[in-house]
C-alpha cells in the first residue's frame, strides 16, 4: 500500500498485510559518507515464523512480540479490555497524574500539522502517514468520540469520528504507540500546546495498565525485574561490590593512585546514583565520576543496597503504578543512609522521573531533596574546584542533548559552559538545546530488541541523529581528525553507539562517543596518561 | 419569528456565560496533574539544591499569554504560511469586538448625530480583514495536502458559516443602515436601552440575521480554542516548576489523590486499592500480563 493512501480508518483493516513497507528510496536522505542509498538494504523483514505468530500488520514490525488472537473470543476480549482500559484513561480517579494535559491536548489539537515536521521519526521515514505525531492522537479521539462519548450518527460524520474498533485496530495502536520516542519534539513545536507525545505514553498505559502489554524488554526484564531484585540490569548486591572493587582498580590505573570508592556512608552529604546500565557497559562513567568527587573532595557515597545503585525507572515510559513503586523504592535508599540528597548521574530518563515527575507523587519525609548531577559539576568546573588544562581535549567535540534533561527538564546551559571551559574545539549541532533531536533510542528503544525493531530503529528512530552527527564533524570528517560525540545519558549512548557501527562508520571516520564527565576528567592536570583512551 | 430571534439572542448570551463558567469550573478543577512540562529556556532545575530557589514570576507568564493571544506568536515562529491567514482573521476579530464595544459604549453617551465615520471605516476594515483571512484559511484548508489531514467536515462548515456572519454584518451596516453611522448608533441604543421594544420584536432582515448569526457564535465561544489556550497558560502546562514543598497546597492536593482508588486490571495491579496502596506493594507475582 503507498503511502498516501494511508488513512485512519485504515488502522481497523482486516488482512495480515503491512499498511506501510518503506523501502531505502523512501527514506530520508543520509550525509557522507554514508549518503548512498543504493547501498542501504531494506528494513529486516520479519521471518515467516515470525509473521505467522506476531502482530506485525502495522509497518511489518514488530516491537511486542504480540501474539495474534487465536479465535473470535480472543479477538473480542481484546477489544474488549481495550475499551475499558480507554474509560479508565479519561476517569479523574485511575489517571489523575496525566487526565488535564491529556484532555488539553485532545480538545486542542487544531490539526495544522505543526508538529510533524518537528518529528525526527515521520520525516526520517519519508513522512510515512502512520508516523505522523497526530495519527495516533486523532485515532485515539475519535475512538472516544464514538466508542466512549457515544456520539450520534450525524454528528460522528460531521466530526470524523465514523472509525471502527476491532482487534486489528487494536493491534495496530499498540504497535504504533512504540513508534515514537516521547521526545516531545512536536509538543515543543505546537502553537497550541497539544502534546502529541503524551498522548503516545497514555495509549502505552492504557495497554501496560489494562492488558499487561508492554515491551518485554521494558516491563519483564524491565520494571518487574527492577521491583524484584533491585536493578534492572539483575545486578546483585555482591557483584555491585565487585564492581566497585574494578572500579577503584581502573583509578588506580588511570590516576597512579589508589582510592577507597564511598560506599554506604551513612550522612553522606551526596548520594550518587547511576544507571546501572553504565557498570556493566561503560565502567569508565563512574570511575569518572568518582575521580572527580574525590578531587574536588566531596563528601559524597555510592549506595550497594538494591535499589540504591539503579537510577533507571522504565516506568517513566509506560506505567505510572511501575513507575510509582520504584520511585519510592530509590528514596527509601536514600533516607535510610540518612544522606542530605540524591545525585542523579548521566541517565536521562532518571532526571525526568526521579526529580520532577515524581516530585508529585512523594509527599511527607518520602519527597527527599533530588537533583541533577549537571549543575553540580558546572559549578566544581567553573569555580576552580578541579585543576583542567582545556589543551588536554583538543579533538572536535560535539554534544548530544539527552531530550529528557534539556527540552523536558530546562537543563540546558550547564553542559554548555563546561564543554565551552574544558573543550577548545566544541561545536554544536543544529539545531541543538531545546530543539535538538533525540538520539532514537528514548523511551526504551536503545533497550529493546525483539525480532526486527532494532534495524527500523537504526534506519527510522535514529536517523536524524546520525545526520546531525555527520553534519556536525563535516569539515572534520578526515579520519586523521579525532571526533567525539559527547552524550550525557547512558541510553542515548547505547543508541550512539549502534549508530556509529552502521558500515564501522566510527572505526572508520575516526568518531567516539562517550560522557561529559569522560571530558572533565580527560582534561584534569594531574593525570599521568588520557583518560580518553583512542584507538588510532 | 421577532420573539424567536430575541429568544435565540438573549439564550445565546445565557448560554455564553453559563457555558464559559461551566468550562472554567470544569478546568480549574481538574486534578492537579503530574510534571510533565516542557522547556525553552533554562529552569530552576538547572540549579544545585532547586527545591530551595524560588519558582519564576507569574507576570512573565502572563505577559507571554498575552504577547500569544494577540499576535498569535506560536504560529508565526512555527508556521509561518498558516499564520498569514490566521493573524489577518484575528486581528480582524479582535478589532471587531472592540468595535462592537464602541457601538453599545457610543450609543448611549455620546451625541450620535455628531458621530463620526470613523466609526463605520472602523467596522468596515475590521470586516474585511477578518473575512480576507477566513476566506485564506479555508481555502489553504481545502487545497493544501497537509492542513487538509485529520480536519473534520465540521470545520469546513465553521469557516463557511464565519465568512456568512461577517457578510451578514456588512449587509446589515451597508445595505440596511446604508453605511450610515447615526442610523446604526440610534438602532442600537434602542437595543442597549430597551426603548422601542417594537423593533426588537419585528426586526428588519439585515439586523435580525446578524443578530442570529452571533447567537451562534455566542454558544460555541466556550468550546474555542481561544478558551482553551487561556486555560492552558492557567494551568501551567508549559512552565510549571511549582515544587511539591511540605506543607504546601500541592503536598495537600497529592495527598487526597492518593487516597483515590485505582481499578486498572493488568497482572501487576491490584484492582479495589487506593493510590498509596498499590504504589508500595508489589504484587507476589507480577506476570508480565495476558498479551
Amino acid at each position: 500500500m503507498s503511502r498516501s493512501k494511508v488513512k485512519l480508518g485504515d488502522m481497523s483493516k482486516a488482512t495480515e498485510e503491512p499498511l506501510v513497507t518503506m523501502t531505502a528510496e523512501d527514506l530520508m536522505p543520509l550525509p557522507p559518507p554514508v549518503e548512498k542509498k543504493e547501498t542501504e538494504p531494506p528494513i529486516l523483514p520479519l521471518s515467516e515464523n515470525q509473521r505467522k505468530n506476531y502482530e506485525s500488520s502495522l509497518d511489518g514490525v514488530s516491537a511486542l512480540m504480540l501474539p495474534k488472537p487465536k479465535g473470535t473470543q480472543e479477538e473480542e476480549k481484546l477489544v474488549d479490555r481495550f475499551l475499558s482500559g480507554l474509560k479508565k484513561l479519561l476517569s479523574q480517579d485511575d489517571n489523575w497524574l496525566f487526565w488535564q494535559p491529556l484532555m488539553q491536548t485532545l480538545d486542542g489539537c487544531v490539526r495544522c500539522q505543526t508538529c510533524s515536521e518537528a518529528c525526527p521519526i515521520y520525516v526520517s521515514s519519508g513522512k510515512q502517514e502512520i508516523y505522523r505525531p497526530t495519527y495516533r492522537t486523532e485515532l485515539l479521539r475519535r475512538l472516544i468520540n464514538k466508542y466512549i462519548k457515544k456520539r450520534g450518527k450525524v454528528l460522528s460524520r460531521l466530526t470524523g469520528d465514523d472509525i471502527e474498533l476491532n482487534w486489528q485496530t487494536v493491534a495496530r495502536l499498540a504497535e504504533l504507540a512504540y513508534r515514537c520516542t516521547l521526545c516531545r519534539r512536536c509538543a515543543q513545536t505546537c502553537p497550541l500546546g497539544a502534546d502529541n507525545g503524551l498522548v503516545t505514553r497514555e495509549i502505552r498505559k492504557l495497554f501496560s495498565e489494562e492488558m499487561g502489554i508492554a515491551p518485554k524488554e521494558v516491563h519483564d526484564s524491565g520494571t518487574v525485574q527492577h521491583l524484584k531484585v533491585g536493578a534492572s540490569t539483575g545486578i546483585s548486591p555482591e557483584a555491585f561490590q565487585n564492581m566497585v572493587e574494578f572500579m577503584e582498580d581502573e583509578i588506580e590505573d588511570k590516576t597512579g593512585k589508589r582510592i577507597k570508592v564511598p560506599v554506604d556512608k551513612e550522612g553522606a552529604d551526596i548520594l550518587l546514583i547511576h544507571n546501572s546500565g553504565e557498570f556493566m557497559s561503560w565502567i569508565e562513567n563512574p570511575v569518572a565520576f568518582s575521580i572527580i568527587f574525590e578531587a574536588a573532595g566531596l563528601n559524597w557515597t555510592l549506595s550497594s543496597e538494591i535499589f540504591g545503585y539503579e537510577a533507571v525507572n522504565y516506568g517513566t515510559w509506560y506505567d505510572d503504578i511501575q513507575f510509582a513503586r520504584i520511585a519510592l523504592k530509590q528514596i527509601k535508599v536514600a533516607k535510610k543512609l540518612k544522606v542530605k540528597k540524591i545525585v542523579v548521574g548521566e541517565c536521562g530518563h532518571a532526571h525526568k522521573g526521579l526529580v520532577v515527575i515524581a516530585d508529585r507523587i512523594l509527599v511527607g519525609d518520602m519527597n527527599f531533596p533530588r537533583e541533577s548531577f549537571l549543575p553540580l559539576l558546572e559549578d566544581l568546573v567553573l569555580h576552580g574546584r578541579l585543576k583542567l588544562d582545556p589543551r588536554k581535549n583538543d579533538f572536535a567535540v560535539t554534544l548530544h542533548d539527552p531530550c529528557n534533561m534539556v527540552r523536558l527538564m530546562g537543563i540546558i546551559q550547564p553542559q554548555r559552559r563546561i564543554l565551552n571551559e574544558i573543550c577548545p574545539q566544541f561545536r554544536e549541532m543544529s539545531p541543538h538545546g531545546p530543539e535538538n533531536y533525540c538520539c532514537g533510542g528514548g523511551s526504551g528503544f536503545a533497550i529493546m530488541s525483539p525480532t526486527n525493531f532494532p534495524d527500523w530503529r537504526a534506519k527510522i528512530s535514529g536517523r536524524m541523529k546520525l545526520k546531525q552527527i555527520l553534519e556536525a564533524f563535516r569539515e572534520v570528517m578526515n579520519p586523521g581528525v579525532r571526533k567525539y560525540v559527547c552524550a550525557p545519558c547512558s541510553n542515548c549512548k547505547g543508541m550512539i553507539r549502534d549508530l556509529l557501527s552502521r558500515d564501522d562508520l566510527g572505526e572508520r571516520s575516526n568518531i567516539r562517543y562517550g560522557g561529559l564527565v569522560d571530558l572533565v576528567v580527560n582534561a584534569m592536570t594531574n593525570l599521568p596518561k588520557p583518560f580518553i583512551e583512542w584507538e588510532q | 419569528m421577532g420573539g424567536l430571534i430575541l429568544f435565540i439572542f438573549y439564550g445565546g448570551i445565557v448560554f455564553f456565560l453559563v457555558a464559559s463558567v461551566y468550562r472554567g469550573i470544569r478546568y480549574a478543577s481538574a486534578p492537579l496533574h503530574v510534571n510533565w512540562d516542557i522547556y525553552s529556556t533554562n529552569s530552576i532545575y538547572a540549579q544545585t539544591d532547586w527545591w530551595t530557589k524560588s519558582e519564576n514570576p507569574l507576570c512573565p507568564k502572563l505577559g507571554s499569554m498575552l504577547l500569544d493571544i494577540l499576535f498569535l506568536r506560536e504560529f508565526y515562529h512555527r508556521n509561518r504560511r498558516l499564520w498569514y491567514p490566521l493573524y489577518a482573521f484575528h486581528v480582524g476579530l479582535y478589532l471587531l469586538i472592540f468595535w462592537h464595544l464602541w457601538l453599545f459604549v457610543s450609543a448611549v453617551t455620546i451625541n450620535i448625530e455628531t458621530a463620526s465615520s470613523i466609526g463605520w471605516a472602523w467596522g468596515t476594515f475590521s470586516t474585511v480583514l477578518a473575512f480576507m483571512g477566513a476566506a485564506g484559511i479555508l481555502v489553504m484548508r481545502v487545497v493544501d495536502e497537509d492542513l487538509k489531514v485529520f480536519y473534520p467536515p465540521i470545520h469546513y462548515i465553521k469557516w463557511v458559516f464565519i465568512l456568512l456572519t461577517l457578510m451578514g454584518g456588512i449587509y446589515a451596516v451597508d445595505i440596511h443602515f446604508k453605511s450610515d453611522v447615526p442610523t446604526l448608533l440610534k438602532y442600537v441604543k434602542e437595543q442597549v436601552t430597551f426603548a422601542d421594544f417594537e423593533h426588537k420584536l419585528h426586526p428588519a432582515l439585515g439586523p435580525a440575521l446578524h443578530v442570529l448569526f452571533a447567537a451562534v457564535w455566542l454558544i460555541y465561544l466556550p468550546f474555542s480554542h481561544v478558551f482553551q489556550l487561556f486555560f492552558r497558560y492557567y494551568h501551567y502546562l508549559r512552565w510549571d516548576e511549582v515544587a511539591n514543598k511540605p506543607g504546601s497546597e500541592v503536598e495537600k492536593k497529592v495527598k487526597e489523590f492518593l487516597k483515590r482508588p485505582v481499578t486498572w486490571a493488568a497482572p501487576h495491579i491490584s484492582p479495589g486499592e487506593t493510590w498509596e496502596e498499590v504504589a508500595t506493594k508489589t504484587r507476589a507475582n507480577p506476570a508480565a500480563g495476558t498479551k
